[in-house]
């Protein structure tokens, strides 16, 4: 084959992904455009489209394909107009943060019912006899169902550009991005559109996700194989447009096969690249037009602060128990050989430690960081690989992992915290897949393994205590290393809570909250917001570092996973979860996710599902989080009687307002 | 001898083909109250937004205190010394009056922090922060709310807190911008005079559509009509200039 031919072949590849990006990203963009929301779920759709198509294609033979081709985004798109009107929905108005939460938690629960209805492993789905075949033009063979995906997908472009801007559902669903309220004055049944737009949105994912599992395979994992590019794409292309969609669609389906033939070393970094790059110098994306739809949106991040019942000084006794209880755990589970809840604990304060950073951000400077995994990774690469290179101290490997992190988030938050809301998000979660994608690039990373086998000496210039060594006979058990690193992971996390709640307390973090409250204010009585966010986005990356670093540090090994954006999703469940802006509600977030974790996957099978499911009604119904609870439930008018009263003089006026219902019951 | 505590030359504002702003010079003497008024699309907003910082001009300057401030952002302005209240009260709601307060003292603070007091010590152990909080407070009358929520305060103790946090700022300055939007007359009253009562020992500039409000109160008074500077002087003076009438009033001879 002549170069030409060859290029020619490696452009049509691209427009073959590129294509199936542009379905992607149209659905993503206009969901984001005309709702805003940031649909974390449209992988799974994705996913959802290519095995429907796949269930109706196989039993129905030759026709197949072209009835699944159908019938298969109908129903994806039944099953996202199912999702706005029962979830989505009810979160509009408030701050962008809650659909990424409300979608996170969607796509575990569509993911797990996909595998539990058609397993885990990928299955072939394969193309009609008649498009299965090669056909020469330009001089070359190439597949026409190759070809066929350029056509119809341009056709269904074309088509959708045509709906937006030629139809009267198009001019009201694009009114209605401009103002919501402006279109309902006019008598417009706006919900109803929201409604057809999101199923629209999920019909075109469907689309994209039976051409693809026709061009490769159907497996569980396609949706979380596409969900990031496609928000580069949308990213790159300029939030909510149209025309960025379909550019940057079909530019990082080229980049993507270009870079994989003729520069491997730049796959799966290049995009991530390129995103930065045009962020940075174009925050608003190739086609936006301005700051746009994802910065009017007039809600508010919700925090967990003021919501408690509990005074003050229950609530330092209940920390003083907590504290307590965990103090004496690993002593009775020697005694009674339960030493798997240590390990246990062991995640639930690593995760603790993590969460604690977000919050000092998310919670007090307000900045949605979706890539903090990043600072996770980093610390536990940096900490492994000093142990490994520099001192076997772990107090060094620390200091490294934290002055690391800190440094990167200085670098991270320089160039993004002037950009504001959801590009910040944006841009950090591009960061974290940019590291993620390049510890396996390199031989000092461990590629894809990782790094493992590192052990920590716990002390310094050889004063210390070697876990490996160490056995101390303590009545009917002995006390060995294991239980060393868990005091010392113990001091250090309640180290870093007084740390944090230090900070808080100072001008320092008085001023955080006083830009929580109010940005322009803040900047208007003399505080440099910027530079303070930039300094919180520095303590915290800090702080990630150090949990990152000391679970590498205690387990002896690091491996890309530690900065899958997995990590950065359930870092904010838990965050939220716990409650936000208070710094000890995501610790108690991270215990029951990590806590509800470990025993839904020891007793169930779809506990991904059940999890899924938790968050869901959680960020419906409870987005202040766990600490707002006592709360929540003291308002209640059914509880009103029965446990108001108790609470009636810290409630204050709330309390006082009996619900004549309730009264008639008793 | 003439003492401009703030100084404009040739500021001109460009947006696209639109010229909101076009070589307004102006000179506001230290002490005085001066008005800026002009019709809808005069480019009052964006001539306030040039002086505070939000915007920054195309071509021309802004000097205050004898200092080039032209390309500073605002907190940097507002550290010099020119303070703004603002049209809808903007005040930090979930926290206490005394927070509010206390945040403006703190910023405004001699010497600012060092490191170890700006991340380490409490927020509420610094007694020159404290006192500077309480005479504002005392002198705004909301020494006896400080413990209470900014968001259950009544409408006007709101007022009452926006001028606070300015007067805590500790401005030579303060640009005040339609403070007294959507007021009924008593409301409007209540909120010159609470003006009048706390910041009198300031330079204002008050920028506002209400003529007959504007007549009351300034010392001086410029009047803008599509970007320029129209007229300049006493309210006297520029009641009677015609051009002013001319622009002002649609053309209705007197």
């Amino acid at each position: 084959m002549s170069v030409a031919s060859a290029v020619a072949e490696q452009v049509l590849n691209g427009l073959v992904v590129g294509m199936v990006y542009v379905l992607l990203a149209a659905g993503l963009s206009i969901i984001f455009g005309v709702m805003d929301v940031i649909n974390f779920a449209h992988g799974e759709l994705f996913a959802l489209g290519a095995y429907f198509a796949f269930a109706i294609a196989g039993p129905l033979g030759g026709a197949g394909f072209w009835v699944a081709l159908v019938v298969a985004p109908l129903l994806v798109g039944v099953v996202g107009m199912g999702i706005e009107r029962l979830t989505v929905k009810r979160l509009y108005g408030r701050d962008p943060l809650y659909h990424i939460l409300l979608t996170f938690g969607l796509v575990l629960i569509i993911n797990d019912l996909i595998t539990s209805v058609w397993g885990k492993s990928a299955q072939p789905f394969p193309v009609p006899s008649v498009l299965d075949q090669p056909v020469a033009l330009f001089g070359f063979n190439y597949s026409l169902y190759n070809y066929g995906i350029i056509v119809f997908g341009s056709a269904l472009a074309l088509g959708t550009w045509l709906l937006l801007n030629r139809t009267r559902f198009g001019m009201i669903i694009r009114a209605g991005s401009e103002d919501r309220e402006m279109v309902r004055t006019l008598g417009i049944d706006i919900d109803r559109y929201y409604t057809l737009t999101f199923g629209f949105g999920a019909a075109l994912a469907g689309v994209a996700g039976i051409v693809l599992g026709a061009y490769q395979n159907v497996s569980p994992t396609m949706g979380s194989s596409v969900i990031i590019p496609a928000f580069v794409i949308v990213v790159l292309g300029g939030l909510g447009s149209f025309r960025g969609a379909v550019v940057g669609g079909l530019f990082v389906g080229l980049v993507q096969t270009f870079a994989r033939t003729y520069a491997p070393f730049l796959e799966g970094l290049i995009v991530f690249l390129l995103m930065i790059a045009v962020l940075v110098v174009k925050p608003t994306g190739l086609f936006g037009t301005s700051v746009g739809a994802g910065d009017h949106h007039d809600g508010a991040l919700l925090h967990g602060s003021g919501g408690g019942v509990l005074s003050a000084e229950t609530r330092a006794k209940l920390g003083y128990a907590g504290v307590g209880a965990l103090l004496v755990v690993p002593l009775l589970a020697e005694v009674t050989g339960v030493t798997y809840s240590v390990t246990l604990l062991e995640d639930i304060l690593i995760w603790a430690l993590f969460a604690l950073s977000l919050d000092l951000v998310l919670g007090y400077a307000g900045l949605v960081s979706l890539g903090h995994t990043l600072f996770y990774g980093v610390g536990a690469y940096a900490s492994v690989l000093t142990l490994m290179h520099v001192s076997p101290s772990v107090f060094v490997a620390l200091v490294v992992a934290v002055a690391v992190c800190a440094a990167i988030a200085w670098g991270v938050g320089y160039l993004s915290i002037r950009v504001s809301g959801v590009f910040f998000a944006m841009i950090t979660l591009g960061f974290a897949e940019l590291f993620y994608n390049a510890v396996f690039k390199f031989d000092f990373t461990g590629g894809s393994d990782g790094l493992f086998g590192v052990d920590a000496f716990y002390g310094l210039a050889g004063l210390g205590i070697d876990p490996g060594e160490f056995a101390v006979p303590l009545g009917p058990v002995v006390l060995d290393g294991g239980v060393v690193q868990y005091y010392f992971l113990l001091a250090v996390v309640v180290g870093s809570y007084l740390l944090a709640r230090r900070l808080i307390r100072a001008p320092f973090g008085s001023v955080l909250q006083s830009i929580r409250e109010s940005e322009e204010r803040a900047s208007f009585i003399g505080y440099d917001v910027t530079a303070y966010k930039r300094r919180a986005f520095v303590v915290s990356g800090g702080l990630a570092g150090l949990a990152g670093g000391l679970f590498a540090a205690n387990n002896g090994y690091v491996a890309p996973s530690f900065l899958h954006w997995i990590n950065s999703g359930e870092v904010i469940v838990m965050t939220v979860l716990g409650g936000m802006g208070t710094l000890y509600g995501p610790m108690l977030g991270a215990g029951v996710f990590v806590a509800a974790e470990d025993v839904l996957s020891s007793y169930i099978d779809q506990w991904q599902l059940a999890i899924g499911v938790l968050f869901v009604l959680f960020v419906i119904f409870v987005p202040r989080g766990l600490v707002s609870l006592p709360r929540t439930v003291a308002d209640h008018p059914l509880f009103e009687s029965a446990v108001g009263d108790r609470f009636r003089d810290r409630v204050g006026e709330q309390a006082g307002v009996t619900d004549p219902e309730v009264d008639r019951h008793e | 001898m003439s003492d401009p505590i703030l100084r404009t030359e040739n500021l001109t504002k460009e947006f696209g083909k639109l010229v909101a702003v076009d070589d307004v010079t102006l000179d506001v003497e230290r002490g005085e109250f001066r008005s800026l008024i002009g019709p809808n699309g005069a480019g009052k907003t964006t001539t306030f937004n040039l002086l505070t910082g939000a915007l920054r001009p195309t071509r021309g300057t802004v000097t205050f205190n004898g200092e080039n401030v032209t390309a500073l952002p605002p907190h940097e302005r507002v550290r010099r010394g020119l303070g703004r209240s603002f049209q809808i009260t903007n005040v930090f709601s979930g926290l206490t009056v005394r927070e509010n307060v206390r945040l403006a003292a703190q910023a405004a603070r001699e010497g600012g922090f060092t490191p170890v007091e700006e991340y380490l010590r409490r927020s509420d152990a610094f007694d020159d922060v404290n006192e500077h909080t309480d005479r504002v407070l005392d002198r705004s009358g909301l020494l006896g709310r400080g413990d209470e929520p900014a968001d259950v305060l009544a409408y006007g103790d709101k007022r009452r807190l926006e001028i606070a946090i300015v007067l805590a700022t500790d401005p030579d300055m303060v640009l005040l911008d339609e403070p007294t939007a959507g007021m009924s007359a008593e409301e409007t009253r209540a909120t010159m005079d609470l003006i009048d009562e706390v910041l009198s020992d300031r330079t204002l500039l008050l920028i506002e559509h209400d003529i007959d409000l504007v007549m009351r109160v300034s010392d001086r008074i410029t009047v803008l009509h599509r970007g320029e500077v129209l007229a300049e002087g006493t309210p006297e003076a520029v009641s009677e200039d015609p051009e002013v009438r001319e622009a002002y009033f649609g053309g209705v001879e007197a």
